[in-house]
């Protein structure tokens, strides 16, 4: 069954104050041209879920479509901090539910095998966990171990209404390939309710089924297929293209104030009809071509 | 040898991390210092160290400067490309890291690390990265070595935030919070510290070359314990100058 579909309409299948998994680390396999169009179609009041901060979740915080982050930290590397989630934080606009890296894959990895709680050996004695206390008491108890008496920390499960991934290779199906470093993507999907797999590539299924080894998303877990190159500009995504240096330092300047932001947003996102105008925006085909990737090295 | 080798602190530094390393030993490493470091004790003593980055990077070899790990150009030639799940899950939750290198914005006394924010938590503050993989490696790793520039600034009595648990406000503080392992050692551009068997107060063990102790202490938010026997860093070797620069990175990509 084909589930291709534009990014709009797989956009409009998300509600207002959904639970969204997002599929970007940093500055790499970020869902920017979905967080644009979330921003467009004007979504408001989503809880985003990621392992590591990246670039989709700091642009729909400071668009305004978040209303909570449950995520375990992180930054830009070199590129500097996350701006819009930093200053949320700071002005209370934004509720943080900050764990660790593992943490958050744990709760997705829960999710994933319907348990109803996972032990962890992290957070305990840090002030991380006294923040949670506050801000999320609910998601956290303890328990004791059955076999040895050990008192463990356990983490409620996260179960996200949709998980968002950006992905180098798919079919029509949704069956999906994530090349290189994977983070906690495969947890998040099968923890999640369904998937919007974003592809750079579609191929025939007959191409997934020659390399079934390497499919990280079976089809019967996804809802839409968006077939849409570049979508993960300015990140990177491995083997395909590199991350834009130029872009993603205007984007860090402009993000360090609001109003700086507010006129990024115009220029890229509310100034573009859809992706295809964005891509024409940022320098075109010339200016993408020069970001593919070596096949050698992959970047 | 009769002249002076000539080295920089921060050559210095990795030597004095590669040091901390065992052969055959598994290290949790970030970007920077700690990279050289390992890189050096696997070209040097250690060759059988095993490597991975926290998203799921086991032994890579890049050649290119990375901006962060999320990087592609720090996976380049790598024998894993997994998750967390594989990396964080099965290897260090399940207590196979002998090592973790962490740093920070401060530490303290008791090696607790703030990556959190800078301010008053419950009032006005900066809120920076969080902990990534940082409060895991703390928490599971069976010992960590912080590494972190010295100035007052960054070394104080207690953090702000507990981002990544050290010995809490120390004796049997981070056993009663149910941690293992803990800080061993902690690296900074003046002199290495260990940690007090009992107290878990942080104690010098060596002074770089050419440091004062009173350059070293007025340089700190706290008193560490100064024992009498107080040894120099032993410097590197000329090999070792001779590997950082010439093989391990020769681009100055990992320096910061």
């Amino acid at each position: 069954m084909t589930k291709t579909t534009t990014l709009a309409e797989a956009v409009a299948s998300i509600p207002s104050g959904a639970q969204v998994a997002l599929s970007g680390f940093a500055i790499s396999r970020c869902a920017m041209a979905f967080a644009h169009e979330v921003i467009r179609q004007g979504i408001k009041g989503l809880t985003v879920s990621q392992c590591v901060c990246a670039m989709d979740a700091d642009i729909l915080v400071g668009g305004g479509s978040v209303e909570r982050i449950v995520y375990g930290g992180g930054s830009r590397g070199r590129f500097g901090q996350h701006h819009c989630v930093n200053r949320g934080i700071e002005g209370g606009t934004l509720i943080a539910e900050e764990h660790s890296s593992l943490s958050m894959a744990f709760r997705h990895l829960a999710g994933a095998l319907g348990l109803p709680f996972i032990p962890i050996r992290s957070l305990r004695g840090s002030d991380v966990l006294k923040r949670l206390q506050e801000v999320a008491p609910s998601e956290f108890s303890y328990v004791d171990d059955p076999f040895t008496g050990d008192k463990w920390l356990v983490l409620k499960p996260l179960v996200p209404d949709v998980a968002v991934v950006q992905v180098q290779v798919a079919d029509e199906e949704g069956n999906a390939w994530i090349m290189g470093s994977r983070w906690d993507n495969e947890e998040q999907v099968k923890a999640s309710k369904r998937a919007i797999v974003i592809t750079e590539r579609l191929v025939p299924t007959d191409v997934i089924r020659r390399d079934p080894e390497r499919t990280v998303i079976p089809g019967f877990r996804v809802s839409h297929v968006v077939h849409l190159p570049f979508a993960a500009h300015p990140s990177a995504v491995y083997r395909v293209y590199d991350y834009d240096v130029d872009h993603i330092r205007q984007y860090a300047d402009a993000s360090k104030t609001p109003e700086g932001f507010q006129k990024y947003l115009d220029k890229y996102v509310y100034g573009a009809k859809d992706h295809w105008d964005y891509l024409e925006l940022i320098g075109g085909m010339k200016h993408l071509t020069g970001l593919m990737a070596d096949p050698v090295l992959g970047y | 040898m009769t002249a002076d080798l000539e080295y920089t602190p921060f050559e210095l530094m990795a030597v004095a991390g590669a040091r901390e390393l065992k052969d055959g030993e598994i290290v949790a490493v970030g970007l920077g210092l700690p990279m050289i470091a390992t890189f050096l004790a696997k070209r040097t003593h250690a060759p059988n160290i095993a490597i991975l980055f926290e998203l799921g990077v086991v032994d890579p070899e890049p050649i290119h400067t990375g901006v962060g790990l999320a990087d592609p150009r720090v996976w380049y030639r790598a024998k894993v490309l997994s998750g967390f799940v594989d990396m964080l899950g099965t290897v260090l939750h399940k207590g196979l890291v002998d090592v973790g290198f962490l740093g920070g914005l401060e530490t303290d006394a008791y090696g607790n690390l703030n990556t959190t924010l800078i301010g008053d938590p419950k009032g006005k503050f900066r809120h920076f990265t969080g902990s990534g993989g940082g409060n895991d490696v703390a928490s599971c790793a069976r010992r960590t070595v912080i590494i972190i520039r010295h100035e007052a600034r960054r070394l104080n009595e207690a953090v702000s935030f507990v981002t990544s648990p050290g010995y809490l406000r120390g004796g049997g503080d981070r056993e009663a919070a149910g941690l293992r392992g803990g800080p061993s050692r902690v690296i900074t551009d003046k002199a290495v510290f260990g940690f007090d068997p009992e107290s878990k107060r942080m104690r010098l063990e060596s002074i770089h070359p050419g440091n004062a102790l009173e350059d070293v202490l007025s340089n700190m938010a706290f008193q560490p314990i100064v024992p009498d026997d107080l040894p120099v860093t032993e410097p590197p070797t000329a090999k070792q100058v001779r590997l950082i620069r010439e093989e391990i990175d020769p681009e100055g990509m990992y320096a910061e």
